[in-house]
């Protein structure tokens, strides 16, 4: 005989399949929600700018046979550790907004960026591998409302002595030696 | 007696009914999750840095002969547009292929651009652009982009910018107007590596050693920075390689009409020599086989004489103030046959109406010329300028 048990009724029945689909669909809608399709582009080329200044900035202009310094490696030579120079914090900020900013048109972007260096400090004498970074430049500092991109340039910088006023061990003062430039980049 | 075997009750009926509505209706919202992902934009922005890519790091195909050295009959070998200057200089452009691509009375929008540079079957609209810094000339091809008056773009397209430098060819100048002769003898004041006589006939060479240039040039010999005669290479090696300009001014300031008659200067002949090896030092132009060009029909240089505007085709020519030799691209590979051996000699004769001081190179080490080199500092080498490049499809 049929009974009762086990019987999902109208009513409830209607309710739930809409309450298991309608979490369903919630779900389904949810995930979008983190990969919404365009944002990646603008990033992409905020990048691709990004490194091509940096890419162009360490590019010499002029090269002979006995001098040929990007206008980075300049810049970078001539920044101070630990306290920033300001000539050369000015120079890269005038450098790196002309590289991203220009526009074929007449009118310019409008780009912000925040700039470290970053290198092996083998003045640590408990630890070889140290690394040490130091503020180069910025036009805004993040306040975290806002999403950057990191581009970055591996620079070369000697054999001079880097950083500058640094008694570096003798051994390693006549070394080239490479450093990592680090741009935050990112648009209101 | 009936029973209820076999029969569907009111309550499924209506549960499935409902069930089913629902399933359709959740179904066809689906497709909307994807529309973030469907928009052109995405489409429209993987174009342009596609096309972006292409233009800034790309040589273009065909690479050798280069494309941009083929005869005009010949676009149809063109199959793909790239402006850098080779595939090793990533972003360095060169002047040559940037003037090729942006001439539209040549290539017509938007077919040859859509099969050379922007690929794909969509018709695409786009526009692309290239200005130096500090310049106002833009240079662009394609429609005009959808913004308003204030830049603000009306509609969306998809957009790539690349930071670009662009390789300036090198060039020569010689200024002599503080040359001065005082008792008879020439003081100073003339450029480094150049001589004068007091003579009739009188010949100013320009020497190019191929090997040299070559091998010998800045950062490696990255051919960022070097002079280079050879590359990029044209057909049968023949036609590429770049050019070089040299001029002469204040060349006034050199005969001192002695006697108060003034000197006339007629520029009488240009000749090329060429040599594939290395002679004895300072021993003029008898290394140097040739002339391989024996010209009063400079129709190969550019010559301009005075500052006028339009090159000089028939000599000889009255000369007074200045001369400018340009060698356009190409022909200094077609005189060394393509030869990264050669030596060539280029002479300028100058015949004057009295015995006077004029330019003479014969003293000058090696081969009696001005050596076209990598450091003399009358020599504005190779250098990169500046610019920006923007790619814009919708």
């Amino acid at each position: 005989m049929v009974n009762d048990r086990g019987q999902l009724f109208t009513i409830e029945g209607v309710a739930a399949s809409m309450i298991m689909l309608f979490t369903t669909y919630l779900v389904l809608g949810a995930t979008t929600v983190y990969t919404p399709g365009d944002s990646h582009i603008s990033d992409m080329q905020l990048e691709q700018i990004g490194s091509d200044a940096l890419n162009m900035m360490n590019t010499p202009s002029n090269c002979t046979s006995t001098s040929c310094v990007s206008q980075l490696q300049q810049i970078v030579y001539e920044s101070d550790y630990p306290a920033t120079n300001t000539t050369a914090s000015i120079n890269f900020n005038t450098t790196f907004l002309n590289y991203v900013n220009n526009r074929t048109g007449p009118i310019s972007d409008n780009l912000h960026y925040y700039a470290v260096v970053t290198f092996r400090n083998i003045t640590n004498p408990s630890n070889s591998n140290s690394t040490s970074s130091y503020y180069l430049a910025s036009n805004r500092n993040l306040n975290g409302v806002e999403h950057p991109v990191r581009v970055t340039e591996w620079v070369l910088i000697g054999p001079p002595n880097f950083p500058n006023g640094i008694n570096l061990p003798l051994n390693a003062a006549a070394t080239p030696r490479a450093v990592l430039v680090e741009v935050l980049l990112w648009r209101d | 007696m009936i029973d209820d075997d076999g029969n569907l009750s009111i309550d499924f009926l209506v549960g499935f009914t409902i069930f089913m509505i629902t399933l359709i209706y959740v179904a066809t919202l689906i497709p909307t999750l994807f529309i973030g992902l469907q928009s052109n934009s995405i489409d429209y922005d993987a174009v342009a840095y596609r096309t972006g890519v292409i233009l800034a790091e790309d040589p273009g195909m065909p690479y050798n002969p280069s494309w941009e050295t083929l005869p005009n009959i010949s676009d149809s070998e063109i199959l793909r547009f790239g402006l850098a200057l080779s595939k090793d200089t990533p972003n360095i452009l060169t002047p040559e292929k940037i003037n090729r691509f942006f001439c539209t009375s040549e290539f017509v929008y938007p077919t040859d651009y859509q099969s050379r540079a922007v690929f794909g079957d969509y018709p695409y609209q786009f526009n692309i652009s290239l200005q130096m810094a500090g310049s106002n000339v833009t240079q662009s091809v394609g429609d005009i982009l959808p913004v308003d008056s204030t830049g603000r773009s009306v509609g969306t397209y998809g957009y790539s910018r690349r930071v670009i430098k662009v390789k300036e060819h090198s060039n020569a100048t010689l200024d002599f107007s503080n040359f001065n002769v005082t008792s008879g003898q020439p003081k100073g004041n003339l450029p480094l590596g150049i001589y004068t006589q007091n003579a009739t006939n009188q010949a100013f060479s320009v020497y190019f050693n191929y090997t040299y240039l070559l091998n010998s040039g800045p950062d490696y010999d990255s051919i960022a920075y070097q002079i280079n005669p050879l590359a990029p290479s044209g057909a049968n090696g023949l036609v590429g390689g770049e050019g070089a300009l040299i001029n002469l001014t204040g060349l006034q300031a050199l005969p001192q009409n002695t006697g108060g008659i003034i000197t006339t200067v007629n520029l009488s002949s240009i000749s090329v020599y060429k040599s594939q090896s290395a002679a004895p030092l300072g021993t003029g132009q008898e290394p140097f086989g040739g002339p391989e060009l024996n010209s009063t029909n400079p129709s190969q240089f550019l010559l301009y004489i005075d500052g006028n505007p339009t090159p000089v085709t028939q000599l000889p020519c009255n000369v007074t103030s200045n001369v400018s030799l340009f060698i356009p691209p190409g022909l200094l590979s077609y005189l060394g046959g393509g030869d990264s051996s050669t030596l060539l000699n280029i002479t300028m004769q100058f015949r004057l109406s009295q015995q006077d001081w004029y330019l003479n190179s014969t003293q000058v080490t090696p081969y009696g010329a001005f050596n076209y080199n990598y450091t003399n500092p009358n020599i504005t080498q190779p250098h990169l300028e500046d610019g920006v490049m923007e790619v814009a499809v919708w």
